[in-house]
């Protein structure tokens, strides 16, 4: 099977999940025990955390190591709830407005239409025809009551790098014009880790959440780089300084910090090896009749966009139905549109969200790839495409 | 101790010429549904009695509850025609109702055989005099009981409280053999169990356009087949790949005529399934005016296709009606599972309301279809789902 779908998750690395397993059973001790294997499995677990917190280039602020990325996003939004709580009661009656974008993955938007079912107010931003959300439109969105922005870094169907330092840049101005201080800025970075220089804290924003298993980590493991305090949701023993509780999981924190170390140390040579994928894919894509990149226009080596992503139309051809032939060609990859009625507004809302036609967007697959990938599957991809849209298409 | 049944039936009573033959498809629809355990069926004018060991009460029950041509059934306690033994079963059958809770009950008697000392009257007040005796926490009540015990003197006497309801309607097979076009959505299965429940027997046929339709939406339609193996005691299923037929009137049909000439396409299959498998109609879920393509004059075009009676039991039925039925007998919820068939590319934007046979008869003629159909006629996949509790005997014996 040639996989394409790298941006869905990355095939483990071995040597990660053995190390993990060895580390686990030598720290088996739960790091809250007092006794001297709990201190052991504490000192391990906290140089662990250290590692990944450089590895993830995160400067000053904490690393809470949780379950995965949308845990991570999960403690910011909903530490809204309890903002809204603590004004309701005090007596005021104000309601609290989270800003975020139609583009942000299900971990995000789901979790914002949460807060906006218990009563807060949200505001989608939606990003322009470059699948890139404009700054003037999030200062514009900002009030005085704005508690939470939360924009993703690297969108996870167009790969559209979303410019965090200027939207922190405009939100800062925004919240100044309004006399308050700026609102928590939370931006969902697990398409940016290992795939482009990410350093949260010299962005500007507040928090950021990451996945170990899109770097070839395990599922199961994730973290939240944070400044500044928030009251989570959540409760329960008091691990992490009380931001998420839960026995700490050692192995899953050690083989992230591992498969962080390397993304991070092999990311230059990655990154042009993925440049030169794009390159491939896209020239290829122009000799099909009809495919076309998306965002319309989007060619090779355009810093907007992330190298390892590509949404590609079809025109006349449903997008998972082309995914369906694919796959029994031997290709994997995903479908950012599902045919049936249930997932349709699901499966188009980030393509349709950048105002792309519905039949474009319903049309569309997503292509990823990462550092296992080489030309040959390219290739096969191209050559499998071509055939089955030409056979398939009505 | 066997659990026994009293088992009502209906309509069965009113078929006066050819009573013996639904009588006897009954008892045959009953004994198949119940071939999987050790059971006994006896048939006696008006009433029929089953019986099963204890452990196997649940799935006695739930072929009785399922079974074309019951109209209800009750646990029963059968005993000697006297008296006392009425008397003294009649206290036991308000022993277990009184334990779940109920108080008030009235006694209803039926006495067939009239050599009985007591007449129906009687004995009802008998009875209730009885239970009262035994249970002081027991009232009557004849307007609003919580329950009822009925005893019934006939061959044998029968005691046995609030029938549960039956289907009703005839036994499967007295009114033929059709063919169901089944797809995944909440009609075909309703319309496939209405006509069941009028005696007939089916086999489905599922028209598959792989890669448009996804593997997920052919077993939706394999689970739904399987919920109406329950009601039919089996179910054979056809898969006829239809991708091919469709490609080729999306390619050369005018778009308009799209749905309509593919639904042509579908009873020419249809006509030629049912040819195959020895039925004598056509089933579908079509529901006058339901969407655009399914007027009056479109079925007249679509029909024109065969010469097989093509039945419609939901044709004057509203949704709301439908979705009702298909919560009952169990499919609804698999119905709006989301693997519809992915036929948005295939479905015109608007499609003609008002075929004109001659015309779109030309039109149709025009695509020559018939091979492609043939080929994919010769490509029928079979899948036989057996009744359900065949699958969970299996299990048990492996």
């Amino acid at each position: 099977m040639t996989y394409l779908d790298w941006a869905s998750t990355s095939p483990p690395d071995a040597s990660l999940l053995a190390g993990a397993a060895e580390a686990a059973s030598q720290f088996y001790a739960n790091p809250s025990s007092g006794h001297a294997l709990g201190a052991a499995a504490r000192a391990e677990l906290e140089r662990i955390r250290g590692r990944l917190a450089a590895a993830l280039g995160a400067g000053p602020g904490r690393v809470v190591l949780t379950s995965g990325g949308s845990e991570a996003d999960a403690i910011v939004l909903l530490s809204a709830l309890r903002a809204q709580d603590r004004l309701r009661a005090s007596g005021l009656s104000k309601r609290l407005r989270v800003v975020t974008t139609e583009i942000e993955h299900p971990a995000v938007h789901e979790q914002a239409r949460l807060l906006q079912s218990l009563g807060l107010e949200l505001v989608y931003l939606y990003p322009r025809a470059d699948g890139r959300v404009d700054p003037a439109e999030l200062a514009e969105a900002v009030t005085r009551e704005t508690v939470l922005v939360a924009v993703m870094a690297v969108n996870n169907e167009t790969g559209a790098v979303q410019p965090l330092a200027e939207l922190a840049r405009a939100l800062a101005a925004a919240s100044a014009a309004l006399g308050t201080k700026p609102p928590r800025f939370h931006a969902d970075a697990v398409q940016a880790l290992g795939k482009l220089e990410f350093r949260p804290a010299e962005l500007g924003i507040s928090s950021a959440a990451f996945s170990a298993h899109k770097i070839r980590g395990p599922r199961g493991s994730g973290a939240l780089w944070m400044q500044g305090e928030l009251e989570p949701l959540a409760v329960g023993g008091g691990q992490e300084e009380g931001t998420r509780p839960g026995t700490e999981s050692l192995q899953g924190a050690w083989a992230f910090a591992g498969a962080a170390e390397k993304a991070l140390s092999s990311l230059a040579e990655r990154r042009e090896a993925a440049l030169a994928l794009e390159a491939r894919l896209i020239s290829g894509l122009a000799s099909i009749p009809g495919a076309l990149p998306l965002p319309l226009g989007r060619g090779p080596g355009d810093a907007r966009y992330s190298p390892f992503i590509l949404s590609a139309a079809f025109p006349g051809l449903s997008g998972e139905v082309l995914a369906r032939a694919l796959s029994d060609s031997g290709i994997a990859v995903s479908t950012g549109s599902a045919c049936s009625s249930n997932a349709r507004r699901k499966g188009r809302r980030v393509l349709e969200a950048m105002g792309l036609q519905p039949e474009l967007a319903f049309s569309s697959i997503r292509v990823s790839w990462g550092e296992l990938t080489g030309g040959g599957d390219i290739d096969a991809f191209l050559e499998a495409a071509s055939t089955l849209y030409k056979k398939l298409k009505a | 101790m066997d659990a026994f049944y009293l088992v009502k039936i209906g309509e069965i009573l009113l078929k006066l010429g050819n009573r013996k033959e639904f009588e006897d498809r009954l008892r045959s629809q009953l004994n198949r549904r119940l071939a999987f355990m050790p059971h006994k069926v006896e048939a006696y004018p008006g009433r029929y009695f089953v019986s099963v060991p204890e452990e196997a009460a649940a799935d006695a029950e739930f072929v009785l509850a399922r079974c074309p041509g019951v109209n209800g059934y009750a646990r029963a306690r059968k005993v000697e025609k006297s008296v006392e033994a009425v008397l003294a079963a009649a206290v036991e059958v308000a022993r277990g109702r009184l334990a779940s809770g109920r108080r008030s009950f009235k006694a209803e008697s039926r006495r067939s055989d009239k050599s009985f000392p007591l007449g129906s009257f009687e004995l009802s007040a008998e009875i209730g005099a009885r239970v009262l005796a035994a249970f002081p926490e027991a009232r009557v009540d004849i307007h609003k009981p919580e329950f009822t015990i009925n005893a019934e003197i006939r061959e044998r006497a029968y005691v046995f409280a609030d029938p549960e309801p039956g289907l009703r309607g005839l036994p499967v097979g007295s009114g033929g053999k059709g063919l169901l076009l089944l797809s995944g959505g909440i009609d075909s299965p309703v319309a496939g169990y209405q006509m069941a429940r009028r005696g007939l027997d089916l086999e489905a046929l599922y028209f598959h356009a792989y890669p448009y339709t996804s593997q997920e939406a052919k077993d939706k339609v394999v689970s739904l087949a399987r919920i109406l193996s329950g009601y039919l005691g089996g179910m054979r299923l056809w898969t006829v790949p239809f991708t091919e037929a469709q490609l080729r009137i999306k390619k050369l049909a005018r778009e308009d005529l799209s749905t309509v000439l593919m639904r042509a396409a579908m009873m020419r299959v249809a006509q030629r399934m049912a040819e195959r498998v020895g039925a004598n109609c056509i089933v579908t879920g079509e529901s006058l005016g339901q969407v655009a393509s399914q007027t009056a004059e479109n079925l007249r075009f679509t029909g024109s296709f065969t010469d097989f009676p093509v039945l419609r039991p939901l044709v004057g039925c509203d949704k709301e009606e439908t979705i009702a039925v298909a919560r009952r007998i169990g499919s609804y919820e698999t119905s709006i599972l989301p693997y519809e068939d992915c036929c948005v590319l295939f479905s015109p934007k608007h499609p003609i309301l008002r075929a004109d046979l001659a015309r779109e008869t030309e039109a149709y003629r025009a695509l020559e279809l018939e091979p492609v159909l043939e080929e994919a006629i010769k490509q029928a996949e079979r899948l036989d789902l057996p009744y359900p509790l065949a699958e969970k005997y299996r299990k048990r014996g492996e």
